[in-house]
């Protein structure tokens, strides 16, 4: 158990700066989460913490210690990788007990240890089989069970729950939290899936091209993005974003969306002049009043029984065409002339009907258009 | 008309289509060895097919069972198949290893190592045997030079020299086989298994005995059966250096089999060497295929 700490640490492959400037500090027992786009810099920084690949710059401490010039044996970690990296010639209780025997451990120690791994990942019928005789789930605890078996003061894992079906993937998912939370060891997680990192963190690290965008817990993230990335990004379906004008009546600022005029909880001098970028959660909308919003027609509804996601068109003159290069290609059922609305109602939806749609106060995000950064 | 890609008949399509080649390696593989077989069981000098035939008869596996020549031939190819294939396989595992590695020039050593596989046995050998001669060759030159020895070795007339000297050509000239197999087998290994074990503690000795050797059994496995093969037919190499002598000492099964067929024109008993041979090396890659099979599953 240990505290783990990124002091400025930098990677570069030759002109290429794969990570910049990471700086992080994770509390005994946390799970962290590193998220991002592919090619964002997550594995390689959790690999930088395994020692499996050199720092250019900075260092890094695990419990205190500067393990920056140590090999990933010494580090006292352990880590899950997303093929497992089972050894496929060892039964399942050598593979369990691999780090131990490394380690010197007498034989009837690892024998215990690993009985006791088995017991709580419940694979003790299985001990004596090869992994290639193991479904994808049992081949994902084994991998787990060497981890938890070593008792070391981190777990890093590398989108462990990749490989799995997505019914498996859900399962497990709380099966780890569960085990994090029991063994209270700290935990680096690494994936690509937000609705892995909200589930999961008690702490979560966006990443984008190497650079940290924003570090909180999931509700922070959710709920105060620090910029456009990170609210486009958290959240199934992210952000709505529109173009907008930047409007001061009576010493409070106010925005239009289509028809409807949207009061904005941030002070007036915080705001750009001209133009600011907006942003809304597809449930945070407001669907089908009889008065006020604005009144859109519906292009697509995908129903999933009482949830429902509604597509319709940003209204004339607020779409926002450059940003799909900022957000990433993650969420591709939408662009950038199109919003969502998500609502759970037992109203029926049809393709092309018209309704009104309104921006409650107090939920609209407001961005810088220069700098992306939230304004609050 | 029946119509051949329906699913009830595809199976007759693949048959006909197999149905060539079945008969021509009918022709050229199992004919041969039948008549060999026939040959062999025969008291016959000079076989003729299709000739009179001589009633069958035990008697030349009777004289190779009691001859010093044959187990004399069955000791020289077992000493060279040990000596051959274990100095190919470490000199190939260590080479393999090394060109693994990421370093600069990487192709060009690979190209290096793989060099004396392409060279055509004969020519190789000749120019081995060039360097080996005990008047004009380099190596004795260059070993009076440093002054390792006082006199020149005479590497065909001692015998222990001679068969020395074969086993060397035979592993310059096989290694390069065991390297290129063992590479493809290290490259089919996850870096992951590496890394993985790195985080268990292993140092670099563990991770080649718990994770390398493992992995590469099979591997390893198919190619000393592979080497042991070559080793029990190779005949160019041999026969260029020493012609099997001297006295003996280099004379291997396969020396022994066209000795006595084509030199001593005693084909029954050159047959029944090579029958006895077959049966050898048939037996030999059943266990070691097998074998190492086994170890991975």
């Amino acid at each position: 158990m240990a505290t783990i700490d990124f002091d400025n640490v930098q990677k570069s492959y030759g002109e290429v700066h794969a990570i910049r400037d990471f700086t992080l500090h994770v509390e005994d027992g946390d799970f962290c989460v590193f998220v991002g786009p592919s090619g964002c810099g997550k594995s390689t920084a959790l690999k930088m913490l395994a020692g499996l690949e050199a720092t250019s710059a900075g260092s890094i401490s695990i419990g205190g210690r500067d393990v920056t010039e140590l090999g990933p044996g010494k580090r006292d970690i352990a880590m899950v990788f997303q093929n497992y990296a089972l050894y496929p010639h060892m039964s399942v209780r050598s593979n369990i007990g691999f780090g131990l025997k490394m380690r010197g451990q007498d034989k009837a120690d690892i024998n215990r240890r690993v009985e006791a791994a088995a017991e709580t990942l419940e694979l003790t019928s299985y001990l004596d089989r090869r992994p290639r005789a193991l479904s994808g789930g049992q081949r994902q605890r084994v991998a787990l069970g060497r981890a938890i078996v070593r008792e070391p003061s981190a777990f890093l894992m590398d989108e462990p729950l990749s490989n799995l079906d997505a019914k498996l993937r859900v399962q497990t998912r709380s099966e780890i939290v569960n085990l994090q939370k029991r063994l209270g060891v700290t935990t680096i997680y690494v994936t690509h899936d937000q609705v892995e990192a909200l589930t999961m963190a008690s702490k979560i690290v966006v990443m984008r091209g190497g650079v940290i965008q924003q570090i909180g817990s999931p509700d922070t993230l959710f709920a105060e993005p620090a910029n456009i990335f990170v609210a486009g990004f958290i959240g199934s379906p992210g952000m709505n974003f529109f173009r907008g004008p930047v409007e001061i009546e009576n010493g409070r600022a106010q925005t239009r969306f289509g028809e409807q005029v949207v009061p904005l909880s941030v002070s007036p001098d915080r705001l750009p002049r001209g133009e600011a970028i907006f942003g809304i959660r597809p449930e945070h909308l407001k669907i089908g009043g009889e008065t006020g919003g604005t009144p859109v027609s519906l292009g697509l509804v995908e129903s999933l029984g009482t949830e429902k996601i509604l597509h319709f068109p940003t209204p004339e003159g607020q779409a926002i065409h450059s940003l799909q290069k900022v957000i990433g290609s993650d969420d591709a059922a939408r662009d950038s002339t199109t919003m969502l609305a998500r609502v759970i109602d037992d109203r029926r939806y049809s393709d092309g009907e018209h309704v009104r749609v309104a921006l409650p106060e107090g939920k609209v995000h407001v961005f810088d258009p220069e700098t992306q950064k939230a304004l609050s | 008309m029946i119509d051949f890609s329906s699913p009830r008949h595809r199976a007759k399509f693949g048959y006909l289509l197999l149905a060539p080649a079945v008969l021509m390696m009918a022709l050229i593989i199992i004919y041969p060895i039948l008549l060999s077989v026939d040959i062999s069981l025969q008291d016959v000098r000079i076989a003729r097919v299709g000739g009179d035939r001589e009633p069958w008869t035990l008697e030349n596996y009777d004289w190779l069972v009691r001859s010093g020549e044959f187990w004399n031939a069955v000791w020289v190819t077992a000493k060279m198949v040990l000596t051959v294939g274990g100095i190919s396989l470490a000199i190939g595992l260590a080479t393999a290893l090394l060109v693994n590695q990421k370093f600069r020039g990487r192709a060009l050593a690979r190209l290096f190592v793989a060099l004396p596989w392409a060279v055509p046995e004969v020519v190789a050998t000749v120019i081995w045997a060039w360097m080996l001669d005990s008047s004009f060759g380099v190596v004795n030159w260059a070993l009076l030079k440093v002054g390792l020895i006082g006199a020149p070795i005479q590497f065909a007339s001692n015998a222990t020299a001679a068969f020395f000297a074969v086993c060397f050509v035979m592993i310059w000239k096989g290694y390069p086989l065991v390297s290129i197999m063992l590479l493809a087998g290290l490259q089919s290994i996850p870096e992951e298994q590496y890394q993985a074990a790195r985080v268990d503690g292993a140092n670099v000795w563990q991770r080649f005995l718990f994770i390398t050797l493992p992995s590469l059994a099979p591997v390893i496995g198919v190619t000393a059966v592979m080497t042991t093969l070559w080793v029990f037919r190779d005949f160019a190499i041999i026969y260029v250096l020493t012609q099997g002598g001297p006295i003996g000492s280099t004379t291997t099964l396969s020396i022994l089999t066209f000795e006595q067929s084509f030199s001593f024109f005693r084909m029954g008993q050159g047959a029944a060497v090579g029958v006895v041979t077959l049966v050898i090396c048939a037996f030999i890659s059943r266990a070691l295929v097998g074998r190492f099979a086994n170890s991975v599953h």
